[in-house]
């Protein structure tokens, strides 16, 4: 019944499944709870009602109703965690024996009940021990953090491999956004670790309900359904301790053997273990050799993994069978091992010759075959391995000079643009180092300059570069050929057919045209600035290059966003640790920590905006963020302000880069934008934050302000409007014998039924004379008002539209004065919403026929919903119930023109003064509620680009939602360009109505 | 939802619709249309698995035979989900009615093994193991209790197992200790790793000059099992970068197919001679040689023997009935088993 999804049987549903949860048989229990979780979208006001319904079937004793109400429980309530508190024993002693189904679901709640009751644990591997620690140094590579972050191995070697994993284990808990913010501090700030202790009080492995879970998921492992051994090794692998994460290795290598569709998740979740803590997999390495069978993606994932756990002991099989992969038919698995060479060899220092020797075969057999038989595949092999190349001698370059002569000597055979481009820079860089490459370079410089004008743009930049970097780290004795042959490049290229080229060379010219011969060196010694610059262009520290930040996420094992790497719908972190107290009030730790989350986006959002404007706007921006988060969470504070820190550093450490200087954060500046755009930030931000901004833009001139137009939005709901509702003339003094009669349409719903719509009436008497015995009444003088029935039935009326039109009269205004105006409300109900209603007005005696239009604006009703209900019922009303409608809007020009006169131009905004008259023009023409109005956050005062106003309504008659949203488009000062979209559900309905308001905002 | 629950419930699905039409293509279910619907009905609830036991749901939709179907058209009724809801689901084991009746007392142990394996282009075996099941078919009335016990459980490196079986023995002293489901299921699985034997090799040597290349492919026996070996075939897929194929074998039947899979059948190796594969590819003009080499594929099949050398010490029944059928059979298949070249 339940799966019928009738809202009115929902009631019905519930109180059935209320007797079922005292039935005798256990099946017919099971069967209603998972009832229960259906109901929950039908009845989503029962909540409470829903959720102790799940605990009664919770403290159910048979086990096919266990796994059932978890999964009741998972749907309906995962915030309420303490409700577990009281059958947490029971269920883990339970959990080997109910449905495998039910066990997947009960491991996920009661991993997240105990972290939230007890914390992680202090053995396990997010706190890493000195012993994987001593482990990783042991074998001196750059295991871990060369997947985290190269910077941090500068500054100190110790606590890296603790980063790493306290990292995962926040990202575990937090979410990747805030987690991303957070990294942004890391990056300097030590102390992090000690942030991330105090507030993460670690529970000890010897608490009770840490080790019956451990202990009684361990049977699970054994499970043959592979999505439970998932969820069980996920378990450990967050809350085992260090020494007994051991037992999820041999498992989880076994699951790759089980469906062969499941190995891509199985490998993806590997992969992560692996990165983190090699040593588990490392024995293991045969499990992920190649078989020829598999897909790419497969293979691709095991080459990555074979690369993380490759060790001394394991090298040389990885390495062989690596060389047979060599030879593989597809080419881009080919390119793929060959970059996992390169990473072997800079893990492991003592297969660097092997390595490289190996690859330099490779290359030039690879140049080879790819002359005679030119194919995208064979090139993408020899590009990476010459990029496998460079970066192995990248670290450290004197020991392999060799190597790169060698590779200089190749420059002749290898044909490949983007393996020739990378040899000449690897050339260009190295060149002043060791022994043999002096010796060298003059040839090759030659050989370039001769090759120069037949090579690919490409090619070409790098020539120019590397000619110039020689001559400035030549040494005097060749100065003066050098010299030559760069004039003789740039010549060329100062005639190439690229216009880039060109540019590039005059720039060079210039540069380095006050700089003779002789004193180029000297000029730099003495710090001349065109020296300085050259230098800093060409030979410029090489900052180490960022990983993809997606090394940095990580999701919960086993999920579905673990394997997308992004946050997929329904992804849902772990609780805070230690969230769940006894007395505490359920679900305050999550609020506490969205709301953190979200204030922390902004105030990273505008600290992030001052980077491109000048250093004294920094300053107040920054403490507005700052305030703005203050009130929120202690441990946003430390965040914004410690990265303005490392934005300094950074900017003293690299003047020639700014940009690079504050990559790291630009790009979580990024991520916080996009987040902010599809989440609710409008929302939340709401008063407040319109405020900040607000004195923001009116304190700073305009011309400080960052050019770049950022996309948050701001919602209001409370400006204050003026509705004037539009008066219709019904019936004119000079027909009228002087009595005047207007209308107009009023909100308010009418008493007596749905149907009608209240109409005030304006009768005035303009004449000298007195009027008397004034009645409006439906143009059928015969008729009772009330009874349309008895018109349904008359023949003779005269059009078929106004049949079922009635009107409770008004009663009889007996005299009006001259000069005097009475009100009078009329309810009326119109048949069509269009055509117009024959209304009979009666005064002195005489009868006046006139016609009553009717406002369709006015067979709507407002009903009141937020931003979100508001997209919801959008979405669910796309396709044919949508229409949109374009028009010009001029109305707010003159509004803009009082508001100058009235005060100085600083003191508002004008894009408020636009939403403002477009919402009032709206709220007087149509009966609607004002949902929303977004306003577009950019820093050009006049753009009203993106100014959006949400308004609901539902029709009168058959309460159907119907929601307008009018986005605007243009400058303020001139005319909009509005477009109207309405979704309703009686589309002839939305049409019409949607013809109204372009009508009445054009 | 984790993906390996819906990939693992695709799975299963796939698994019992097998068992009910005998196969599973696309006019299979066009033609059972009926029953697949009310299969699925019963698996999931709500984008939740529900009953996904193929016995119980044996027993909820009766599978499709010549006398429902006779009877639905003569009747008229389609429908042949039972009216009785299943014993199983209110008994204290969930996969077992509480009170079957079986005419036959019979139990068989069946271990199907699949032996995956690498050599490399040295001809080195890089990786040789075997996956093994254990398939148990019962008919045994009440409830009986079986152990399984091996003689040589030490060898075994991963096992995964049926839910029925109990942990605490296993964990204890190495022996499968449950009370079977009715008919048949996969009782445990089970690796062994690091093995040095392989049954048969294949020898491919490839040499390319002035854009032709030879081809040659040995296969022979390399340790004999005791037993016949089967189904023998070899199948490699040939280099993007070959125009035409033309090769030709002293044994067996060798089929050239449109992707240039190269699939060659054997059957069983003959006494006097040794199989041999040879012929000539040509390569696409202005390739000089073959830089890309294929892999070989090797099929083969085994009756009588389990590679790993897992022995079944013993099958003790508890509970047990009168007369009593027990029966023990393993077969060796071939799993992954490549050869470079």
């Amino acid at each position: 019944m339940a799966g019928i999804h009738l809202h009115v049987v929902a009631p019905l549903v519930l109180a059935a499944i209320r007797k079922c949860a005292r039935d005798p048989s256990s099946y017919v229990r099971k069967c209603a709870v998972n009832a229960l979780s259906k109901l929950l979208d039908l009845l989503p006001e029962e909540n409470n009602d829903i959720e102790e319904l799940v605990n009664i079937f919770m403290s159910d004793h048979s086990l096919g109703v266990v796994g059932a109400s978890a999964v009741a429980f998972k749907t309906v309530c995962l915030k309420n965690l303490s409700l577990i508190s009281k059958h947490f024993r029971r269920f883990c002693e339970s959990l080997p024996d109910i449905e495998e189904w039910g066990q997947i679901t009960l491991i996920e709640i009661l991993l997240r009940y105990v972290i939230a009751r007890h914390g992680l644990v202090r053995e396990s591997i997010m706190f890493t021990s000195n012993a994987t620690e001593s482990f990783h140094s042991k074998w001196g590579s750059t295991g871990l953090f060369h997947t985290f972050d190269n910077h941090n191995s500068y500054i100190e070697n110790v606590p890296h491999d603790f980063k790493g994993n306290s990292l995962m284990s926040k990202n575990y808990i937090e979410g990747w956004e805030e987690c991303l913010l957070q990294h942004g501090f890391t990056n300097g700030n030590v102390g992090e670790d000690q942030y991330h202790l105090n507030y993460v009080a670690p529970a000890s492995i010897e608490n009770d309900d840490v080790r019956i879970l451990l202990q009684c998921t361990l049977p699970l492992l054994w499970s043959q359904n592979s999505a439970v051994v998932l969820a069980a090794v996920g378990v450990h692998w967050i809350m085992a301790p260090n020494e007994k994460v051991q037992r999820i290795v041999k498992p989880i290598l076994f699951l790759l053997r089980s469906f062969p569709d499941s190995k891509y998740v199985v490998l993806c979740n590997i992969q992560v273990f692996a990165k983190v803590l090699p040593s588990l997999f490392a024995p293991h390495y045969e499990d992920f050799f190649v078989h020829s069978s598999e897909i790419y993606q497969i293979r691709a994932l095991k080459l990555e993994i074979l690369s993380a756990i490759v060790t001394d002991a394991s090298s040389q099989f990885i390495l062989d069978e690596f060389q047979d992969y060599i030879k593989d038919p597809d080419r881009r698995f080919v390119a793929d091992t060959v970059a996992a060479i390169g990473i072997c060899a800079q893990r492991l220092p003592s297969v660097v010759d092997v390595c490289l020797e190996g690859l330099l075969g490779l290359a030039s057999q690879e140049s080879s075959t790819s002359n005679a038989f030119q194919k995208d595949g064979e090139a993408c092999i020899l590009v990476q391995a010459i990029m496998s190349i460079k970066s192995i001698i990248k670290h450290s370059p004197a020991r392999h000079e060799k190597v790169i002569a060698r590779l200089a000597r190749n420059l002749d055979v290898i044909k490949e643009p983007a393996a020739r481009a990378l040899i000449i820079w690897i050339v260009g860089e190295y060149c002043s180092i060791g022994l043999i490459m002096p010796n060298i370079i003059p040839n090759v410089l030659k050989f370039l300059a001769w090759s120069f004008s037949s090579e690919i743009l490409e090619t070409k930049h790098q020539i120019l570069n590397t000619a110039i970097k020689v001559v400035l780290s030549a040494r005097n004795e060749d100065m003066l050929m050098f010299e030559k042959i760069l004039n003789y490049i740039l010549q060329l290229a100062k005639y190439d057919i690229d216009y880039d080229i060109r540019d590039r060379a005059r720039m060079a010219e210039k540069l380095l045209s006050p700089c003779n011969a002789e004193d180029i060196s000297r000029k730099m010694q003495n710090g001349g600035t065109a020296g300085e610059i050259l230098e800093n262009i060409f030979r410029g520290i090489k900052h180490p290059s960022r990983l993809p930040d997606h090394d940095f996420r990580f999701y919960l094992p086993g999920s579905l966003s673990h394997v997308v790497l992004h946050a997929a719908p329904g992804y849902d972190p772990l609780p805070k640790p230690c969230s769940l107290h006894d007395n505490l009030p359920n679900g305050i730790a999550d609020e506490d920590a969205t709301s953190g989350s979200f204030d922390s986006g902004s105030s990273i959002d505008d600290s992030g905006s001052y980077n491109d404007s000048d250093p004294s706007v920094t300053s107040s921006v920054e403490s507005d963020g700052n305030e703005l988060a203050s009130d929120s969470h202690v441990s946003n504070n430390p965040s914004s302000s410690s990265i303005t820190n490392i934005d300094e550093d950074r900017k003293e450490n690299s003047h020639c880069h700014p940009s690079e200087s504050s990559f790291v954060y630009d790009q979580s500046v990024a991520e916080n934008l996009t987040t902010s755009i599809s989440s609710d930030l409008a929302d939340l931000m709401s008063r407040t934050a319109l405020e900040s901004w607000l004195d923001e833009n009116s304190g700073l001139p305009s011309a400080t302000k960052p050019s770049e137009s950022s996309s948050i939005r701001i919602s209001v709901n409370d400006l204050s409007f003026t509705v004037s509702p539009k008066l219709h003339t019904l019936l004119d003094p000079a027909n009228g014998n002087g009595l005047k009669v207007e209308y107009s349409f009023l909100a308010e719903a009418s008493k007596h039924s749905p149907f009608l719509v209240c109409i005030e009436l304006l009768l005035s008497n303009c004449s000298n004379e007195l009027l008397t015995a004034i009645t409006v009444e439906d143009e059928e003088p015969n008729k009772s008002a009330a009874s349309s029935m008895q018109v349904l039935e008359k023949p003779e009326s005269l059009s078929t539209t106004d049949e079922g039109s009635t009107i409770i009269p008004i009663e009889e205004i007996t005299r009006l004065e001259p000069g005097q105006t009475i009100k009078r409300t009329l309810q009326v109900q119109f048949q069509h919403h269009l055509l117009p209603l024959k209304v009979a007005v009666f005064c002195n005696g005489r009868r006046y026929v006139v016609k009553l239009w009717p406002d369709i604006g006015y067979f709507i009703r407002p009903i009141s919903m937020n931003g979100n209900s508001f997209v919801e019922k959008e979405s669910e009303l796309k396709g044919m119930f949508e229409c949109t409608k374009r028009c010009s809007f001029e109305g707010h020009i003159e509004d803009l023109k009082h508001e100058e006169q009235k005060q100085s131009s600083l003191g508002t905004d004008k894009i408020l003064v636009v939403s403002r008259s477009l919402a009032s023009k709206v709220l007087s023409h149509a009966n609607v509620f004002l949902v929303s109005i977004d306003m577009p956050v950019s820093f050009s005062d006049d753009d009203a680009s993106g100014l959006r106003l949400r308004f609901s309504s539902e029709i009168s008659r058959s309460s159907k939602p119907c929601l307008i949203s009018i986005v605007a488009e243009g400058k303020c000062s001139e005319p909009l360009n509005i477009s109207v979209k309405i979704n309703c559900e009686e589309t002839v309905f939305g049409l019409n109505l949607l013809n109204r308001f372009v009508a009445f905002l054009h | 939802m984790p993906p390996l629950m819906g990939i693992e419930f695709l799975c299963r699905v796939a698994d019992v619709l097998t068992g009910y039409l005998g196969g599973l293509n696309e006019d299979l279910i066009k033609d059972n249309f009926i029953i697949v619907y009310e299969l699925l009905d019963e698996m999931m609830d709500n984008g939740f698995p529900l009953t996904t036991v193929p016995n119980i749901l044996r027993e909820m939709i009766a599978p499709p035979n010549i006398v429902s179907k006779v009877l639905s058209v003569v009747t008229g009724k389609s429908s042949n989900v039972s009216n009785i809801l299943p014993d199983a689901t209110a008994s204290p084991v969930p996969w077992r009615k509480s009170d079957l009746k079986s005419s036959s007392n019979e139990v068989y142990v069946d271990l199907i093994e699949e032996l995956d394996a690498i050599l490399s282009r040295e001809g080195v075996l890089v990786k040789c193991e075997v996956y093994g099941e254990v398939h148990v078919n019962s008919h045994l009335p009440g409830l009986p209790d079986l152990t399984l016990s091996f003689a040589n459980p030490s060898i075994l490196n991963d096992v995964r197992f049926h839910p029925c079986v109990r942990f605490r023995p296993w964990e204890g002293e190495q022996i499968l200790s449950f009370v079977p489901p009715d008919g048949e299921f996969k009782l445990a699985s089970y690796r062994v790793k690091k093995l040095k034997n392989i049954p048969i090799y294949v020898k491919p040597q490839l040499s390319s000059s002035s854009g032709h290349c030879r081809v040659s492919v040995l296969v022979g026996i390399r340790n004999d099992p005791g037993k016949v070996i089967e189904n023998i075939t070899v199948q490699f897929q040939l280099p993007s970068c070959v125009e035409s194929v033309d090769v030709s074998s002293n044994h067996g039947t060798v089929n050239v197919l449109a992707d240039k899979t190269c699939f060659w059948s054997i059957g069983r190796i003959p006494k006097d001679k040794s199989p041999n594969l040879s012929g000539n590819l040509i390569l696409e003009p202005g390739l000089d040689r073959l830089h890309v080499f294929p892999v070989f594929r090797v099929g083969f099949k085994i009756v009588g023997v389990a590679l790993s050398g897992l022995q079944i010490n013993k099958l003790e029944i508890k509970n047990l009935p009168a007369r009593l059928y027990k029966g023990f059979r393993a077969t060796t298949k071939a799993g992954e088993y490549e050869v470079r070249s």
